[in-house]
C-alpha cells in the first residue's frame, strides 16, 4: 500500500511541476503526525490506526489529485463574493462545497468552529492559535483549514456511501420472495404455537424470519441449523441485516466457540447442541421461539428435536415453534404437527431448463469395467458448453458425482479437455480436502473462462458456489448406511432421490437462468425414490438413544419420532448401552451413562475417556479421543508425493493409528512451541492444521467436563489478582484479534488458467506474511509450555505406559477387534485380512501403519505373542475396512474384556464371546492366568464403583482418606495390570470355525444326565448356578467353568481334573485349603469381593487392613464369614464361600445315598 | 404479542419510503460526540463499522418540515436541508451549482 502511494505521489508530481503544488502535497505526508494529534485523536470519530483512517488518507491522496486546480480558482473567488446571500431563504450565493454538509467536527482546536458560513476563517484559526503554534512553522492556516474541510468531505461521503449501503440492503430484503409474507408470518406465529413455512433456496426464509419475529416483539429466539458453519454466518448475515453486526444481539453458539451475550435476542446453534441443553434445562426456558431450519433435511438429530419439540409445546403454552422447510415432503410434518398452519413462499429462481441425457451403453466397455466411471459424457457436456454457448457469456459448472474416485476420474478427462481448449478451470470439491483448498471454488475465472467444479453432494446443501449456470448431475450418490448385524458403516453408490435431484438442479438457477444436464434418462428419473432416507434408518442410533434416557424419556421404544427407525436397530443400540455399561439390565442410566450423556462424542470414545480418567493417564487418553471425534488430519489429496509420504513417516507409530494421531498432535505442539510455523509445517506433511485445532478445542471442553464431575483432578494453579487480569487482558486481547480478523476475512481471488495445484508458491508466500489468527487465538487460550511438557514426557513413554494405554483404549473399544488370517504371512502386503467376530476379510485401510508394515503383526518368537487389531470402527467402501486400527496383545486383552469366557474342566481351554478360542499348555498356566484375571476384573469394577457410582455424595468424594484409598486402588491395579500384560505365557489362538459351534459347549441337556450330581450340589448358591444353555457352572457374570465339550482324548483329563481336589492357598485371605478347579475359582471370586468397599465404615475398613497382616489365618475367616441361609435345611450359618460349598454338597450327598 | 420496550421508533421517508428505525433525533448525536450536525437529523449508530460513529438517515425539509431521507434524489443540503420538490420550487434560490447537481442526478435516473 506504501508503495501505491508513493508511486502515485511521483506521478502526480511528474503530471503538476508547479512548485506550489507540489509543496501542497507533500505537506499533508510531512505532517502526518502533527495532523495525526489533531484531528485522529481517541475521542475523534475517526482513530488512528483504524481502518477509516487508513482509507482516509487514500482519500486524502485522490482528492487532492482531482480537486487542486480548483482549489486555486476557488480561493481567488471566494473571496469577492462571500457574506452574499439570496433574497428569499438567504442561501449563500457564492457556492461552496462545504455548504452541503450537514456535520461539523468538534476537534479539540476548533472546538468552535460550528459554523464556517458565518464566522471568518481566520478568526476561528486565530483563537486557537497558541495551541497549535507549535506547528505554524510547518503548516499554515490555510492549510490547516484546508485539511478540516478534507476531512469533512471525507466524512461526508461516507455517509453517503453507508446511506445507499443501507438502503441496498433493505431493498435486497424488500425484493425476497418471504417479504410479501411477513405479515402473515408474524401473525401466524402469534395465533399459533406451532408454525411451519415451506419455501425453496432464496426464498430468504433463514435470514428472514427471525428478524420478522424479532422486529414484532418476539426476544429469546433461537434458531437451529443441521450445519455448525451455517450457524457462523447466519448469524453474521442477520447481525449484518438488522444493523447489528458488531453488536452481540444475534450471535451463534456450536461445540467449540459460542458469540452470545446478555443482551443476545437471536441466536443461531446447532440442532446438537440445543438437544444437549435440554439436559440442563429440560424446558427451553431460555428460550421463548424456536426455528428448527431445514427440517426436510432429516438429520437424525433433527428428527430427535422435533420428537421432543412437539411434546414440549404441550408443557409450556408459551412455547412458538416455527418449522421452516424446503417444498419437500410439507404433509409429512403438517401431519406430525396437527393444526400447524403451513405458509408456502415460492423460491426465487430463475428458470432451469433440463436435458435428460443418459449416456449411450457402450456394451463392451461397461460390462468389462463396470466398477469405474466413464468420465467421456462429463467432457463431452464441457465440449457442447463451448459449442453452444459464446465464452463472453459468463456462468460456471457444477457436476454432482458419486465419489472421490469417480471425481478423480472426471478431473483427470476435464484437465486434459481444459489444457487443449484453454477455457476451463477445473476443482475438485470433497470433504477430504483442506480447507483452503476447498475455498478456492468460491474464486472466479478469468473472463472467458470458466470454472468447472466436479463435487460431491457437499455442494447439494452444504456448500453454495455463486454464479453456476451448468449442472451437470450423474444421478448417483454414495451414502453411508449402517450394518446393524455387522456394526459396520457401509459407504454404497446409489441412485440419488427426486428431491435431491431437483436440490441439485436448483444450484444453477440462483443467479440467472441455467441448464440442467441429467446423465440419466427421465424414466430413471421417474423411477428415483421421492424422498431421501432419513438418517435415522441408517446410522448407528447409540448416541441418540443414551441422550433419550438421559433426558428422562420412560419408554424408548414408543418415543414419537416422525418417521420411526427400524426397532431392531433401537434393541441393537440398547444392547450395545448395556454391554458398555452405560445401561443397567432394567435400562436405566448408570453413573457411567450419565458421564457418557454429557460428554460430546460417541459413546465408545466417551467410554475410552471416563476410564482414561480412572487411570490418570487422561492427557494422552483426550488427545485421541477428540482426535477420533473430528475429521483426521491426514488429508487425502490425489497424487501426494514420496516427499509428503517421507515426511510423514516419523509420526507414524508401529502400535498402530491412534498412536499415529497422538504422534501427529505431540510433534505439531513441539513445532508450535519453538515458535516455528506449524502452519507450513502441517502443509508440508498434508496435514489438515484446522483439525489440530478443533482437536485441542475438544480437548479443552473435555478437560472442562471431566472437571466438572470431579473426574479430573482441579486445576493447579493459585488464583491470585495478577493471574485473573492476565486472563481478562487474554480475553480482551482476543475479542479483538477476532474482529479484526472478521473484517479481513477471505478475499475471492482470481484463477489462474495453469495453476498447478501442487505449486502456488506466491499464494503461499502472501498466507505466510499474514498474521494466522487461529495461532494466535490458540496461544490466547492455551498454556504451551504445558502442553509442550505434556508433549515431551510422552515421547519417552516406556512400552509399560503404552501398554496401559492400550489397555485403557480397550476397554472402550472392546468387542471391536480383529484377528489377522492364519495365511497372512503368505500374502503381499496389500492383501493381508482380518477378521472380526461378526465379519470376516477386513483390511486395513491403506494409510494405516499395518498396511505398509504388516510384519507387526505377524507372530515373532519374542514375547510378543499373538496380536490383535482393536478398531474404532468398520467401513465397506470397494472394500471392508478396519478404521484406526491399533495392535494389542491378544491373549490380555481377550481376557480382560471378554464379555463371556467359558473354560473346560481343567483350565487350559478358553473360548472368548463365542468367537476365540485360547489353548494354554497346562492347568497350572490355567490356573495361574484364570485367578489374575479374576483379581484384575474384580478391582477394576471396584474402582469404576469407588469412582463413578458412589460419587454422588461428592464432600465424601473429596476427602481425604476416599481419594487416598481411590489412589491406592489405581496404582495398585495400574501395577497389577503392567505385570499381566508382561506375562509371558505360551498360548495359541485360533477362531472357532462356524462348525464348531454346534459341538462346542456340554449343553444343558448333557449335563443333567451325566452331571445329575453336579447340578443338584449348586441349586440355590448365588452366582454359582449352572449355566442354562452352555452348560457348566457360572462363576460369574462372565466366567463360565467347564462348560467346554473337549475332544476325546482331552475330556477324560478334564473330566479327572474337575473333581481333583488339590492343596491350596488363597493369596488374599491366606486361607488353606483343599479345594477342586472350581471351588478354588469361586473361592477366589468372593474373596476378591470381599474387600469392604463400605464407605461409611472406612475407618473400620483401614482397621482391618492393617489387623490383616498381622492377624492369624482364624481371623481372617472370620472376618469372610457372612450371613448365608440354607433353603434346604432351612437353617442360618453364618459361612465363608468354601463353607457354603461344603454344606451344600453335604445335603447333595445325603439325597444321593 | 407484545411490542418490547427496545422497540425504536420508524422514521419513514415521505418521498422514497425508506424505512428504517431510527435511534437519535436532534443535533448532537450521543453515539457520536466528536461531531455536531448542523440540523435535526435521524440518526442512528454507524451499523457498518466497530468503532463508535453515526449514520444519517434524514432530516426534516426547512420549509415544509416533512420527513426526508438524505438519499440524493429525496433532498439536499446546503446550509439547511431541502427536500426535492421545495428545491425545485425555489430553484433561483440555488447556486448554479445545486442546479448542476440536481441535472445530472436526473440524467443518471431516467
Amino acid at each position: 500500500m506504501d508503495r501505491d502511494r508513493k508511486r502515485s505521489r511521483h506521478h502526480f508530481e511528474k503530471e503538476k511541476p508547479s512548485i506550489n503544488e507540489r509543496e501542497r502535497c507533500v505537506v499533508w505526508e510531512d505532517h502526518r503526525s502533527s495532523l495525526d494529534e489533531l484531528f485522529f485523536r481517541n475521542c475523534d470519530l475517526i482513530k488512528r490506526g483504524s481502518q477509516e483512517y487508513k482509507d482516509f488518507w487514500l482519500f486524502l491522496e485522490r482528492y487532492e489529485a482531482f480537486h487542486n486546480k480548483r482549489h486555486v480558482e476557488k480561493n481567488s473567488r471566494e473571496k469577492d463574493s462571500k457574506d452574499r446571500t439570496s433574497s428569499k431563504l438567504g442561501l449563500p450565493i457564492s457556492y461552496d462545497r462545504r455548504y452541503k454538509i450537514n456535520v461539523a467536527l468538534l476537534s479539540k482546536d476548533v472546538r468552535d468552529v460550528t459554523g464556517f458560513s458565518t464566522t471568518g476563517t481566520k478568526k476561528v484559526y486565530s483563537s486557537s492559535d497558541k495551541k497549535s503554534g507549535r506547528h505554524s512553522r510547518e503548516l499554515s492556516k490555510e492549510d490547516f483549514l484546508e485539511f478540516k474541510s478534507i476531512l469533512l468531505f471525507y466524512i461526508d461521503f461516507c455517509q453517503k456511501q453507508k446511506f445507499s449501503k443501507l438502503v441496498k440492503l433493505k431493498k435486497d430484503q424488500a425484493n425476497l420472495p418471504i417479504s410479501h409474507f411477513r405479515e402473515q408470518i408474524v401473525n401466524a406465529v402469534g395465533n399459533n404455537q406451532a408454525v411451519i413455512i415451506a419455501g425453496d433456496t432464496g426464498c430468504g426464509k433463514s435470514t428472514q424470519v427471525p428478524q420478522y419475529l424479532l422486529h414484532a416483539g418476539f426476544s429469546q429466539i433461537a434458531c437451529t441449523q443441521p450445519r455448525r458453519i451455517a450457524c457462523i454466518s447466519l448469524a453474521k448475515r442477520v447481525g449484518y441485516e438488522t444493523l447489528n453486526e458488531y453488536g452481540s444481539q444475534v450471535a451463534y453458539q456450536i461445540r467449540f466457540e459460542s458469540s452470545k451475550t446478555l443482551g443476545t435476542r437471536i441466536l443461531f446453534l446447532t440442532e446438537g447442541l440445543l438437544l444437549r441443553q435440554l439436559t440442563t434445562d429440560p424446558t427451553l426456558s431460555q428460550y421463548s421461539v424456536i426455528v428448527v431450519d431445514e427440517v426436510h433435511e432429516r438429520h437424525i438429530h433433527g428428527d430427535f428435536l422435533l420428537g421432543v419439540l412437539r411434546g414440549l409445546l404441550q408443557a409450556r403454552a408459551d412455547l412458538k415453534l416455527v418449522l421452516m422447510s424446503a417444498t419437500i415432503n410439507i404433509s409429512l410434518f403438517s401431519g406430525y404437527f396437527t393444526g400447524a398452519p403451513v405458509i408456502q413462499i415460492p423460491g426465487r429462481l430463475y428458470p432451469i431448463e433440463v436435458r435428460y441425457q443418459p449416456p449411450k451403453v457402450e456394451f463392451s466397455s461397461s460390462s468389462r469395467r463396470s466398477e469405474r466411471l466413464d468420465p467421456t459424457p462429463y467432457v463431452r457436456i464441457m465440449q457442447l458448453i463451448d459449442h453452444k454457448y459464446p465464452s463472453d457469456e459468463r456462468g460456471d459448472v457444477l457436476m454432482f458425482l458419486s465419489g472421490m474416485a469417480e471425481i478423480t476420474a472426471v478431473v483427470n478427462a476435464a484437465k486434459e479437455y481444459a489444457q487443449q481448449s484453454r477455457r476451463w478451470i477445473i476443482l475438485a470439491l470433497h470433504s477430504s480436502l483442506s480447507v483452503d483448498e476447498q475455498d478456492k471454488v468460491f474464486d472466479v475465472a478469468p473472463e472467458g473462462v470458466r470454472k468447472c467444479v466436479v463435487s460431491t453432494n457437499i455442494a447439494e446443501t452444504s456448500i453454495t458456489i455463486d454464479g453456476i449456470r451448468f449442472i451437470v448431475d450423474s444421478g448417483k450418490v454414495k451414502e453411508m448406511s449402517f450394518d446393524t448385524e455387522a456394526k459396520m458403516q457401509r459407504l454404497r453408490e446409489f441412485w440419488i432421490s427426486q428431491a435431491s435431484a431437483e436440490q441439485r438442479k436448483g444450484r444453477a438457477g440462483r443467479t440467472g437462468p441455467g441448464v440442467c444436464f441429467r446423465l440419466y434418462s427421465e424414466n430413471d428419473y421417474q423411477a428415483f425414490s421421492q424422498y431421501t432416507t432419513p438418517e435415522i434408518q441408517l446410522v448407528p442410533l447409540d448416541s441418540i438413544i443414551l441422550q433419550m434416557v438421559a433426558l428422562g424419556i420412560n419408554r424408548i421404544r414408543e418415543f414419537p419420532f416422525i418417521e420411526p427407525p427400524p426397532a431392531s436397530n433401537v434393541e441393537n443400540s440398547i444392547h450395545t448401552l448395556k454391554q458398555q455399561g452405560a445401561l443397567t439390565d432394567d435400562e436405566i442410566l448408570t453413573p457411567i451413562g450419565q458421564m457418557l450423556a454429557q460428554l460430546p462424542v460417541d459413546v465408545v470414545i466417551g467410554k475410552v475417556l471416563l476410564i482414561g480418567s480412572v487411570f490418570h493417564v487422561i492427557e494422552p487418553v483426550m488427545i485421541i479421543a477428540a482426535a477420533l471425534s473430528v475429521q483426521s488430519p491426514f488429508t487425502q489429496k490425489m497424487g501426494y508425493d514420496s516427499v509428503v509420504a517421507s515426511l510423514r513417516q516419523p509420526l507414524e507409530s508401529d502400535h498402530g493409528d491412534l498412536f499415529t494421531l497422538l504422534n501427529a498432535y505431540d510433534e505439531w505442539l513441539q513445532v508450535k512451541s519453538h515458535g516455528s510455523s506449524s502452519r507450513q509445517w502441517c502443509k508440508r506433511r498434508g496435514l489438515e492444521e484446522q483439525r489440530f485445532y478443533e482437536m485441542s478445542k475438544l480437548k479443552r471442553q473435555f478437560e472442562l467436563l471431566l472437571r466438572d464431575h470431579h473426574l479430573l483432578d482441579p486445576e493447579g494453579r493459585d488464583e491470585d489478582e495478577d493471574e485473573r487480569d492476565r486472563e481478562k487482558d487474554k480475553r480482551r486481547e482476543l475479542k479483538r484479534l477476532k474482529r479484526d480478523h472478521r473484517k479481513t476475512a477471505r478475499k475471492t481471488k482470481m484463477l489462474k488458467l495453469d495453476e498447478d495445484e501442487l505449486s502456488g508458491g506466491e499464494e503461499q508466500q502472501e498466507e505466510e506474511t499474514k498474521t494466522d489468527i487461529r495461532d494466535l487465538e490458540f496461544k490466547l487460550t492455551h498454556d504451551l509450555d504445558k502442553l509442550e511438557a505434556g508433549s515431551t514426557a510422552r515421547r519417552s513413554f516406556t512400552l509399560r505406559d503404552i501398554n496401559l494405554l492400550k489397555i485403557i483404549l480397550c476397554s472402550g473399544l472392546y468387542p471391536n477387534l480383529a484377528l489377522p488370517d492364519e495365511n497372512n504371512t503368505n500374502k503381499r502386503d496389500s492383501e493381508q485380512l482380518f477378521h472380526s467376530k461378526s465379519k470376516q476379510f477386513l483390511q486395513v485401510l491403506p494409510t494405516s501403519v499395518f498396511a505398509n508394515r504388516p510384519q507387526l503383526l505377524q507372530l515373532t518368537d519374542t514375547s510378543v505373542k499373538y496380536q490383535l487389531l482393536t478398531y474404532v470402527s468398520l467401513l465397506e467402501t470397494s472394500k471392508p475396512f478396519l478404521v484406526n486400527a491399533m495392535r494389542v496383545p491378544a491373549l490380555q486383552t481377550l481376557l480382560l474384556f471378554a464379555h463371556s469366557l467359558d473354560t473346560n474342566g481343567d483350565l487350559t481351554r478358553f473360548v472368548v464371546d463365542c468367537w476365540l478360542e485360547i489353548s494354554l499348555p497346562d492347568n497350572a498356566t490355567g490356573q495361574k492366568v484364570v485367578s489374575a484375571v479374576q483379581q484384575l476384573r474384580v478391582t477394576w469394577a471396584r474402582l469404576l464403583k469407588l469412582r463413578f457410582e458412589e460419587m454422588k455424595d461428592i464432600p465424601e468424594r473429596t476427602s481425604a482418606t476416599r481419594r487416598n484409598k481411590e489412589l491406592d486402588l489405581e496404582s495398585h491395579l495400574a501395577n497389577k495390570l503392567s505385570e499381566f500384560l508382561d506375562s509371558d505365557v505360551s498360548y495359541s489362538l485360533r477362531r472357532l470355525l462356524p462348525s464348531e459351534s454346534r459341538y462346542l459347549y456340554l449343553g444343558p441337556l448333557r449335563q443333567t444326565q451325566n452331571d445329575r450330581e453336579f447340578k443338584d450340589a449348586f441349586p440355590f448358591a448365588g452366582g454359582s448356578e449352572p449355566h442354562p444353555t452352555k452348560g457348566g457352572v457360572r462363576v460369574n457374570e462372565y466366567l463360565t467353568y467347564n462348560c467346554l465339550q473337549d475332544t476325546v482324548m482331552a475330556e477324560a483329563a478334564s473330566a479327572a481334573a474337575q473333581y481333583i481336589a488339590k492343596h491350596w492357598r488363597c493369596e488374599k485371605c491366606g486361607q488353606k485349603m483343599l479345594v477342586t478347579v472350581l471351588e478354588r475359582l469361586q473361592h477366589q471370586e468372593e474373596c476378591q469381593h470381599e474387600e469392604p468397599v463400605d464407605p461409611n465404615d472406612s475407618a473400620g475398613a483401614e482397621q482391618s487392613q492393617t489387623t490383616d497382616k498381622s492377624a492369624a489365618v482364624d481371623s481372617s475367616i472370620e472376618r469372610l464369614r457372612k450371613p448365608h441361609f440354607c433353603n434346604t435345611c432351612q437353617t442360618q450359618f453364618s459361612f465363608t464361600s468354601t463353607e457354603i460349598l461344603k454344606h451344600k454338597k453335604s445335603h447333595a450327598a445325603a439325597s444321593t445315598t | 404479542m407484545s411490542e418490547t420496550a427496545a422497540e425504536k421508533p420508524m422514521f419513514t421517508c415521505s418521498s422514497c419510503g425508506f424505512e428504517c428505525h431510527f435511534e437519535y433525533f436532534g443535533k448532537k448525536p450521543p453515539f457520536s460526540k466528536s461531531v455536531v450536525l448542523l440540523e435535526d437529523a435521524y440518526v442512528i449508530h454507524d451499523p457498518f463499522s466497530p468503532n463508535s460513529g453515526h449514520l444519517t438517515l434524514g432530516g426534516q425539509c426547512c420549509l415544509c418540515s416533512t420527513n426526508i431521507c438524505v438519499a440524493q434524489t429525496c433532498s439536499i443540503f446546503y446550509t439547511k436541508r431541502f427536500c426535492i420538490s421545495c428545491v425545485e420550487k425555489n430553484t433561483e434560490e440555488f447556486p448554479d451549482e445545486i442546479h448542476k447537481d440536481l441535472q445530472r442526478k436526473d440524467v443518471s435516473r431516467s
